[in-house]
């Protein structure tokens, strides 16, 4: 699923069809290659939007199990299919945890650091960007994650989330402030 | 009172009063020069950089500097978390976990599926049945 010409979706498109075919006729082994083709950027996604390694896992493993049971109803591009698979999986998730969890209060916010000037650690700042993340809107931290994290194009995200190129913009401007505003004091 | 003579010749304003600097060449007065400015890195700049519809902002000051400098640390933090690959042992997981491959149902879409009934639904079904004909024989009835 990365940023390729027109040109080549079409022939990857061809190849995914082609897969499936085999699949659909008996040859479940194939569908191995569809896993490895698409499970590195749909496990990034998953896990920026989780913030957690193991969920992504399985969340991976939900969507290829329901996309294999569902394969004679890919219509298109598989990658677009498979991905909306991955992306409400993930949404999902996400309304059952805000359901059973706190959310992440004024208090957990990385305000007010003793020493704003000291090092930067690597490891704190990664823990700090998830916090930061799971305080943003769902549709914010997907575009976020879609933009910075996948590096996607705008117009391939806006095929992917059926929205306008715009839209987008917007999102991700506005995770950016945010996530600026909520990090900036210690890592600027 | 002494009142300067603005139209007197070859001397242009308080440029020229000063004494020390002459006029541009060509004639032009210095307060008509047009002087470059450093690039402002505006936000709307810095979003443009992220989106990579701009170059990098330079000679940024201030706030916009803290920007920047905070956006280049994360942008390293993204990079690496965009060289992320899925665990080895996932895709193997995922194989195992697939319905098995002598059962058609499993990748059929479900208006291919046969249909399997119990006889205590049949049984239901029936009853269900008539009982909405009962029904709808005395509702005609009235």
């Amino acid at each position: 699923m990365k940023s390729t010409a027109p040109a080549d979706q079409v022939a990857q498109a061809d190849a995914d069809q082609a897969i499936i075919a085999r699949v659909l006729a008996g040859e479940r082994d194939a569908f191995s290659i569809l896993i490895h083709r698409y499970s590195d950027p749909l496990f990034r996604h998953a896990l920026g939007m989780t913030g957690s390694p193991d969920v992504a896992e399985d969340i991976l493993q939900m969507s290829f199990i329901k996309a294999y049971s569902h394969l004679a109803e890919v219509r298109g591009r598989f990658d677009a299919w498979v991905f909306r698979i991955v992306a409400n999986g993930c949404k999902d998730w996400l309304k059952n945890i805000r359901r059973t969890h706190l959310s992440y209060d004024e208090d957990d916010q990385p305000t007010g650091y003793a020493n704003p000037e000291e090092e930067l650690d690597l490891s704190e700042l990664r823990s700090d960007l998830d916090r930061a993340l799971q305080t943003l809107p769902v549709s914010l931290r997907e575009a976020f994650i879609m933009k910075h994290v996948e590096g996607r194009s705008y117009e391939e995200m806006a095929d992917l989330l059926s929205t306008t190129v715009g839209a987008l913009k917007m999102r991700v401007h506005r995770a950016r402030e945010a996530l600026q505003a909520l990090l900036e004091e210690k890592y600027a | 009172m002494k009142l300067d003579d603005m139209y007197e010749p070859n001397r242009r304003g308080d440029a020229a009063r000063e004494g020390g600097r002459q006029p541009a060449e060509g004639g032009a007065p210095l307060a008509d020069r047009e002087v470059p400015l450093a690039p402002v890195a505006t936000f709307d700049h810095i979003h443009r950089w992220l989106d990579g519809e701009a170059p990098e902002p330079s000679g940024a000051r201030g706030d916009t500097a803290r920007s920047v400098e905070f956006w280049r640390r994360l942008e390293e933090e993204t990079e690496r978390r965009r060289r992320v690959v899925t665990p080895p042992y996932v895709a193997s997981r995922i194989m195992a976990a697939l319905p098995e491959p002598g059962s058609t149902t499993a990748v059929a879409p479900w208006w291919k599926k046969d249909v399997q009934l119990s006889p205590a639904t049949i049984v239901a079904l029936a009853l269900g049945a008539f009982s909405l004909g009962v029904l709808a024989m005395r509702f005609m009835a009235r």
